[in-house]
């Protein structure tokens, strides 16, 4: 056992001198690619066909099922939205002519529909085909679309371009909710044709349409013939490839055998920013990472919160004590080389709901150890830490470890692949668990349902009514009244430190030089309508 | 002969049945429920309940395998849950460009690791059979994943000789099929080519120091003619029992190897099942790689047969 201490002791060291050494500054890549993606507006000449790096591949090619991060990717230059994000996250109008009007205190959103638009198949896209769309998405019985959605009672066609949602409740987040996969519209002759394998044949509005998908291995689009503003589009075909492995993403690009990469690793973002014949662009920032404590979680999410009986669970203090033993930058540094966004909120740092003046609390040992004291248990305290078997997430439990350590904590790294640890975080079956969040738009995608009372992803088992009631700051649609709302909501959560938020993740997007015109937001989904070769 | 294999082919059809029940059981022993995995981030408890009913996981699970054996015996082995495509479209797909890969693998360790194992045992304790067994060592040694992101660093981005990944139907292009086929089959090669190169050089120098290669010697036959007829005939019963047990180790070679190099196989899809707790996938890829095994069994029994006249006698 000592001697495991002790090769545990030694594998951190070298991190810990790296954290060191660099203690206080930012690397130089990290400083270069910090910032928001740039967009380069080189002009592009007509034609080609660009082949895409795709860390995954996509489930179902499905608006109303879909719930992976690349079929996002995929929708967002074959499937438009009623509502679209900007580079500064701001929702803009995409199919729909602009942003709802509420009226009757909130309760219905009346929203008007572009005119003249045609979906990939052909046929016109009006307000009888969003109806269709938002009620298959509320009806149909495997809908991931349906909380989303849930205050939405009924669809109603006013006329030809124009529809009304009647809702049950005030509902601050439509908009941001119509900006993603519940806001994609759906061609009504083809959900006729193909009923539940709409996904194997997609047809929306967007620049591009669907060709074809060998699964697990590439997805083709061609050019849209029917798209609203083909001018702009230069491309022929957009290819993704799914290319899971991160080191062999880096070097496809590197060889030009893709001309863009998603999501390569922070290791790999420094030697590729160095070649000449690559371009890096930065994006994402609204998804998060941290721990989760289980504080009541005894027999699953959907069960009611009991009793814990781990250190962790029954001593606020100690996880206070845990929370102050971890610095939030050495861990940026150390594992992610300084790309990352260090941060204590799960909202996005550029979220207008986000307290300008809250600030994380910075690594207080000697706090720590008096609040270990404190709690009056026998040290060194034990903790297991589930993760994701990566050697990136194993990485960050060994910086967690070592630093735990200093405050009186043993932590124990468990391992394991990442659809049984999720299982686990689901039915409580865990002390602490390093998992994230892909995040939203609105803030109420990162706190409903994470953190609230009988929240499908509520893994701590959290249930405080300061921290419920903060979900009503969905019903308001005043930016102010709801920051405040959620401000609260996030000291509280600092108080019973049921999740410790560590980052916000940053995605870099590889690309060929001679690749420019692609839009690369904060939501980290790289759109590729005016996307071409340079001239 | 005939009696022979009609036996061997009935008991071929206990062991699939047996193994149908074993694979059922263990794909829904794995941890992770698919209904969450496919309900996403938010689900609900009626989302999940109407994916469980969906796929008939709500059954009891002796309901259930029955039902997959209905199905199985019509033919029909389901839909994939991840992309909603049909499961025999997906291995039709997917076995030819699997196939290919294991028999240019195979081709491969063949003519490395007989080549080297019949030189290393004539020049027995010579620089020659040094390097061989050295090179059989490396080869046994090195991680296929390893083996395969030096080989793309070296061949598809500093050298930019070859692809670096992909596929491309032989049919569609052979030449660029055989471009992008050649690092994948080499680096998957090479660990058979070792195994192939010790078997072949631990079967030839028994031979060499037989009773019959002597007398073929004092025939005054060549030395060619001794080692490459007489000598490496008789050894290859050996290495074809090698090749058949090796099948195993090709399959899971396969899988790292796809990875590396996005090669839409059946290694692959065995993975993104697995990961994505696709039941009536992964149930197919075992099943099929359970026939597989057994036919590859049944044909180096045959195979074993007519190379030793002496097994055919035996009745085995």
């Amino acid at each position: 056992m000592r001697t495991r201490r002790l090769v545990a002791a030694l594998a951190v060291v070298p991190l810990l001198l790296t954290a060191a050494a660099c203690s206080g500054t930012e690397t130089s890549v990290g400083k270069q690619l910090t910032g928001s993606a740039p967009f380069d507006a080189r002009p592009v000449r007509d034609g080609g066909t660009l082949t895409v790096g795709l860390s995954q591949d996509p489930d179902a090619l499905d608006p109303t099922t879909a719930n992976t991060f690349v079929a996002r990717e995929v929708f967002a230059n074959m499937c438009e939205k009623l509502y679209d994000v900007d580079e500064n996250l701001k929702i803009v109008p995409q199919l729909a002519a602009a942003l709802p009007k509420l009226s009757d205190h909130g309760r219905t959103a009346t929203i008007a529909v572009r005119q003249g638009l045609k979906f990939n198949d052909g046929t016109t896209m009006d307000a009888q085909a969003v109806r269709t769309t938002l009620v298959r998405d509320l009806t149909l019985p495997t809908s991931s679309r349906k909380s989303e959605l849930g205050a939405v009672t009924s669809v109603e066609v006013v006329d030809d371009h124009t529809v009304r949602l009647h809702l049950s409740r005030p509902f601050a987040p439509l908009a941001a909710q119509l900006a993603d996969r519940a806001g994609m519209i759906m061609s009504p002759a083809a959900l006729r044709k193909y009923g539940k394998n709409f996904g194997a044949h997609p047809q929306c509005v967007g620049p591009f349409s669907f060709v074809s998908r060998t699964s697990g291995s590439q997805i083709v689009l061609k050019r849209s013939p029917y798209y609203y503003d083909k001018a702009k589009v230069k491309l022929d075909r957009l290819v993704y490839k799914i290319v899971t492995d991160a080191n062999v993403r880096s070097a496809n690009l590197q060889s030009g055998d893709i001309q863009v990469a998603e999501r390569l690793a922070t290791s790999d973002v420094g030697t590729l920013s160095a070649d000449k014949s690559l371009k890096i662009l930065p994006g994402g920032g609204i998804s998060y990472q941290g721990i989760t404590i289980n504080t009541a979680n005894v027999h699953g999410t959907d069960k009611k919160p009991g009793k814990v009986d781990t250190p962790l669970a029954q001593h606020p203090e100690l996880r206070e004590a845990f929370a102050l033993s971890l610095d939030r930058d050495v861990i940026n540094r150390v594992v992610f080389n300084g790309l990352y966004d260090p941060d204590c909120s799960p909202l996005p740092k550029n979220s207008p709901y986000r307290d300008p003046k809250a600030t994380c609390p910075k690594r207080d040992l000697a706090k720590a150890r008096r609040l270990v004291k404190k709690a009056g248990v026998e040290t060194p305290v034990p903790v297991t830490l589930s993760l994701t078997a990566d050697p990136v997430s194993e990485r960050l439990g060994q910086v967690i470890q070592a630093m735990a350590k200093e405050a009186g904590f043993a932590v124990k790294v468990v391992p394991g692949e990442f659809v049984t640890t999720l299982n686990q975080a689901r039915a409580g079956k865990f002390d602490t668990i390093q998992v994230g969040w892909s995040g939203r738009v609105d803030p109420d995608g990162d706190i409903n349902d994470l953190v609230t009372s009988g929240g499908s992803n509520n893994y701590s088992g959290l249930h405080d009514p300061v921290i419920d009631n903060g979900v009503h700051a969905a019903a308001t649609t005043d930016t102010a009244q709801r920051r405040a709302l959620y401000s609260k909501v996030i000291a509280r959560e600092h108080e019973l430190n049921g999740i410790i938020y560590l980052y916000h993740e940053r995605y870099f997007l590889g690309t060929a030089a001679n690749v420019a015109g692609i839009r690369y937001y904060s939501d980290g989904i790289p759109r590729f309508a005016t996307a071409g070769f340079a001239k | 002969m005939g009696w022979y294999l009609l036996r061997r082919l009935g008991a071929a059809v206990i062991v699939v049945l047996i193994a149908s029940v074993v694979v059922f059981l263990g794909v829904r022993a794995l941890p992770g429920d698919p209904a969450v995995v496919l309900a996403g981030e938010n689900p609900t408890p009626q989302v999940i309940a109407s994916i469980r009913a969906e796929y008939g996981l709500d059954k009891p699970l002796p309901v259930q395998y029955l039902d997959y054996l209905k199905h199985l015996v019509t033919g029909d082995l389901g839909t994939s849950t991840q992309d909603k495509l049909p499961v025999s479209q997906i291995l039709a797909n997917r076995i030819p460009v699997t196939l290919e890969l294991a028999v240019l693998a195979m081709l491969v360790a063949i003519v490395v690791g007989v080549l080297f194992g019949t030189i290393a045992a004539a020049r027995r304790g010579k620089f020659a059979d040094y390097t061989a067994t050295g090179f059989g060592l490396l080869g046994l040694s090195v991680p296929h994943f390893w083996l395969g992101l030096l080989a793309i660093l070296l061949f598809a981005v500093k050298l930019r000789w070859l692809p670096a990944s992909g596929y491309v139907p032989f049919t569609e292009d052979p030449g660029q099929n055989l471009e992008r086929m050649i690092l994948p089959a080499l680096v998957l090669g090479t660990g058979f080519a070792a195994v192939l190169m010790r078997q072949t050089r631990s079967a030839m120098l028994g031979a060499l120091s037989a009773d019959y290669v002597r007398t073929a010697r004092s025939k005054g036959l060549s030395a060619p003619r001794v080692v490459g007829v007489h000598a490496l005939r008789n050894s290859l019963t050996t290495v074809v029992t090698v090749l058949g047990l090796q099948l195993g180790a090709l399959i899971s070679g396969a899988v790292v190897t796809e990875q590396i190099f996005v090669i839409p196989g059946f290694g692959k899809l065995t993975v993104d099942a697995v990961l994505t707790r696709n039941y009536p996938v992964i149930e197919a890829v075992v099943l099929v790689t359970v026939v597989g095994y057994i036919v590859v069994n049944l044909l180096v029994d045959v195979a074993y047969a007519a190379l030793n006249p002496r097994i055919r006698l035996g009745g085995i």
